[in-house]
């Protein structure tokens, strides 16, 4: 009896157990520094979770998030280093491009999270400079209330139906870099005549990418061209009338990296907090919320189909970076914002 | 110190016996206040200027034209221009319309309850535009506004007829008309209050009707308060931030404030294009308060008698309850549906779903609680708020003191110094900070002063403008006579003048207050991590579609707001808001 006590006790004391690894000498650090501060560009609800939760651990470091659109946040980043102004610790955004440009300029320090060695290599990286926290693909949806699943686009070019014109929301690729990313795959598979024509469908034209969302939720919108798989599989679960369109020319993948700065002010509670985002509670967190992550072990949930069941259409960090401007440009040019 | 005092009074004023006799505070005032000109306002626009002229993208950036050239060459940054003027105009006069015949009609006719029509539009004049235009979303979305479904309900017609459009321009005019009005009536019920109705009376004795006796009389004289109302609609048309943000920018089209920003928040470095962007409306700004001024300054021809004449309504007869009713309409339109569609919202758990039990929910309250980011942004918005209040009150009562009891030499300066800030719209002063305050030595980019620096250079010539008032309305022989019993200048200010001009002081302290609750203009290109506020908690949200969560803290900020008003009611009386004229 009291052996069997004994050994549940045990179990319990393991398994809250920190999961991840950092050393004692990096935990006092961070306790002393008592915060970090991470730039994110996850859904807001997403990323607010993960903080609270890691907050709850009361390590004695204190998450403090600062939820902004990819484009946004590395924007005030580079503005903030050139005032000499340090706040951020740790960057997570979807453009891939933007963490060539800090890696070359430093600006990013490697750093492996704990926990990452049995992780799927496609989202690890040698020189650890950064990992990829998180996949979704760029995915098109409609309102079931509006339109019957026999009248959806089924198709990219059925999105360029006159019947749909002023009906369709369009997320923007300066503020969303998960926009950007599906914008640059769309366009390396059809063509820039694509989006002068969707920019004739008059959408209207969102900031984040799963802003659309709640327009089409609505009914204020009937289509959305493309939003995060997560957000959108996510609502769907809570009950708001909406449907993904699985489009046989593929789903534009994106996936996401995460890194340290080179100047982080609180740089072991960054460390910390780096693995925290890596480990297996958080991981399970992700897989919940409907996103692909490195960690083989995690469940995923029923509604979200396996990624090898999906015809990707993926980009390269470089081509990212080179494209990034144009595309931005391109959107400005053809849908006036 | 006080050495130094005395020699230079007599080295700048040129030595007059009376002015280094005793101790002079015209340098350390003259010199405190040039530095806090030049911190809030000179330096910003220097800057500004400056930037206009350089390269940003690297940072050994040299000499150029180019960022000109780009402003205006393209036509993709030209049109919204041409957009914003369009706007202005438009907004300008659908206000001038709406607050003239509003102003006309409470301060000259038998209407009822005038009051309820005063404090209606007192509220919609305090309501955050940018909150009543997400509002509208709901109301009048094309597909989904509940006014839409309304209509096509009465009238069974197809999902695929729509009244309203709040998504196009004509909606974005419509939202700011709606918030702007309340300018123009406050500045021309100011007007009409000059007037006495004598004139009025000789009209209808000489047998003119209401209508006739309006449009041949009171009109004209008023003409001076209608131009200057047009002038500030339209110019909060060109300024405003937050409702293009939220309407014109799903509609495809920038306007001069959003696409301003566009340029502060793009991946590139655009400083310098932006700052060249900003001119022409700081030019155009700072033109039409100064041709408002121009025209104001000219009332004199139209205070013929002064304030004294006896003032009778004129009757409406049978047009009283039908211009009742016309005047609730804007009311209706900026206060009661949106606050309605806010706070039910505010409570729907699907957005796909309607106003039924099952729907019912505290999520977005709970959400914006249990937000690390909405919580430190409630915290900042208060102290803020307070802090430029505090602020601008102190600088605005001192120069207004200084200005009306011609304490020192150049105080006639000192109003063209409190109010220089006048004509700088929000948006273009922050990036002129952004400039200013970015770089070393003075980094001020990521505290709350940067901020509050924003607040305090933009309601400064409100707030003074308010204490001038104020303070014109108490006889300096009260003061006199103090000083003759031999008490000095400090003393009279603090057992005379201050208990008397107290009303005055609260009264700008709360005009200042409560804009600073909601400013966004400014904010939404200085604040950082840690110095969020609500309002731009809100426009955060907006950018990610968070509906829900808005509309729940929306109903906050319109609470903070409320508890504000009523204190200021409880303080001052009710006719505080238009104490300013």
């Amino acid at each position: 009896m009291l052996k069997g006590i004994i050994a549940g006790l045990l179990a319990v004391a393991l398994l809250s157990a920190p999961v991840f690894a950092a050393d004692e000498a990096t935990m006092r650090a961070a306790k002393k520094e008592g915060k970090i501060t991470w730039y994110s560009s996850i859904t807001l609800n997403i990323a607010q979770h993960i903080c609270n939760n890691f907050n709850k651990k009361k390590m004695g470091v204190k998450c403090i998030l600062h939820r902004d659109g990819s484009g946004k946040l590395y924007r005030r980043y580079l503005q903030e280093r050139k005032g000499g102004i340090y706040v951020a610790d740790v960057v997570h955004t979807s453009n891939l491009g933007h963490f060539l440009n800090l890696k070359a300029k430093k600006i990013i320090t490697p750093y492996k999270p704990a926990g990452t060695d049995n992780f799927n290599p496609k989202f690890v990286t040698k020189d650890n400079y950064w990992t990829i926290l998180r996949a979704g693909v760029l995915m098109p949806f409609y309102n079931t209330k509006k339109i019957s699943a026999k009248d959806a686009p089924k198709t990219y070019a059925d999105f360029l139906d006159p019947k749909w014109k002023g009906k369709i929301v369009h997320s923007h690729p300066s503020y969303s870099g998960f926009v950007t990313n599906g914008m640059i795959n769309i366009v390396n598979k059809f063509g820039w005549d694509y989006y002068k024509k969707m920019a004739k469908q008059k959408p209207k034209i969102v900031q984040s990418a799963a802003g659309g969302i709640p327009l089409v939720a609505r009914g204020e919108a009937w289509l959305g061209a493309g939003t995060t798989s997560y957000s959108l599989l996510k609502l769907i679960q809570k009950g708001e009338p909406l449907k993904p369109i699985v489009p046989p020319a593929g789903l534009a993948l994106v996936t996401s990296p995460n890194g340290v700065f080179t100047k982080a002010p609180n740089p072991n509670a960054a460390r910390v907090f780096t693995d925290y985002l890596f480990s297996m509670e958080t991981m399970q967190l992700l897989a919940d919320y409907f996103l692909y992550v490195g960690n083989p072990d995690v469940k995923y949930p029923k509604a979200l189909p396996p990624l090898n069941k999906i015809n990707l259409m993926a980009i390269g960090g470089a081509e990212l970076k080179k494209k990034n401007k144009p595309t931005r440009k391109m959107f400005k040019k053809l849908f006036g914002v | 110190m006080t050495q130094d005092a005395q020699q230079l009074p007599g080295m700048i004023s040129g030595g007059e016996p009376s002015a280094t006799r005793k101790f002079d505070y015209t340098v350390i005032v003259w010199v405190v206040l040039l530095i806090l000109l030049i911190i809030l306002v000179a330096n910003p626009i220097f800057q500004l200027f400056k930037e206009s002229f350089f390269v940003s993208e690297d940072e050994a950036g040299g000499f150029t034209f180019q960022n000109y050239i780009d402003a205006f060459e393209t036509d993709e940054y030209y049109k919204p221009m041409y957009i914003t003027m369009m706007l202005a105009i438009s907004v300008g006069s659908i206000s001038l319309v709406v607050g003239a015949v509003m102003a006309w009609v409470v301060s000259r006719t038998d209407i009822p309850c005038p009051n309820l029509i005063r404090n209606g539009i007192l509220a919609s004049f305090v309501t955050p535009p940018f909150l009543g235009a997400i509002a509208w979303i709901f109301l009048a979305g094309q597909n989904e506004g509940w006014l839409n479904k309304w209509i096509r309900g009465l009238f069974g017609l197809s999902e695929e007829f729509y009244l309203f459009d709040i998504f196009t321009m004509k909606g974005v005019v419509f939202a700011m008309s709606l918030y702007s009005f309340p300018l123009v009536f406050i500045v021309v019920l100011a007007g009409l209050n000059n007037i006495s109705s004598d004139v009025e009376d000789a009209a209808n004795v000489a047998g003119g009707g209401t209508f006739h006796t309006m449009f041949s009389i009171t009109l004209p004289l008023v003409a001076p308060s209608l131009f200057a109302g047009f002038i500030l609609a339209a110019l909060e048309a060109m300024i405003l931030f937050g409702i293009p943000a939220v309407l014109s920018i799903p509609a495809g089209q920038h306007t001069m404030t959003t696409q301003l920003r566009a340029f502060m928040v793009s991946e590139d470095d655009l400083l310098g294009l932006a700052s060249a962007y900003a001119m022409p409306m700081l030019i155009l700004a700072i033109g039409m308060v100064w041709t408002r001024g121009i025209v104001l300054g000219r009332r004199g021809y139209a205070t013929v008698g002064g304030k004294g004449g006896q003032r009778r309504p004129q009757k409406l007869g049978a047009w009283r309850i039908p211009i009742f009713i016309l005047c609730l309409i804007p009311l209706v339109c900026a206060i009661v549906l949106p606050g309605f569609a806010l706070l039910t919202t505010s409570f729907m758990r699907n957005l796909g779903g309607g106003l039924e039990w099952s729907n019912f929910t505290l999520w977005n309250y709970h959400f914006i609680l249990t937000n690390d980011a909405v919580r430190v942004s409630i915290y900042n918005t208060i102290l803020l708020a307070i802090m430029a209040a505090t602020g601008a009150t102190i600088v605005a009562a001192v120069s207004a003191f200084i200005a009306q009891r011609k304490l020192i030499k150049g105080h006639q300066y000192m109003g063209f110094m409190a109010t220089a800030p006048i004509g700088i719209p929000g948006i273009v002063l922050a990036v002129g900070l952004f400039a200013a305050y970015t770089k070393q030595p003075f980094v001020l980019y990521g505290t709350l002063w940067i901020m509050f620096l924003a607040y305090l250079t933009k309601y400064l010539p409100l707030a003074y403008q308010t204490a001038n008032a104020g303070l014109s309305s108490i006889h300096p022989e009260l003061e006199e006579s103090c000083r003759i019993m031999g008490a000095n200048r400090l003393q009279v200010f603090k057992d005379v003048t201050v208990p008397l001009f107290k009303t005055a002081v609260i009264a700008s302290w709360i005009l200042v207050f409560m804009p600073s609750l909601r400013e966004l203009s400014a904010s939404v290109l200085l604040w950082t991590t840690n110095t969020k506020v609500i309002s731009v908690v809100i426009v955060d949200f907006y950018e990610e579609t968070l509906l829900g969560p808005i509309s729940a803290l929306g109903v906050l900020l319109l609470l903070i707001t409320l508890v504000a008003i009523v204190a200021g009611f409880r303080l001052v009386g009710r006719d505080f808001m238009s104490s300013s004229g």
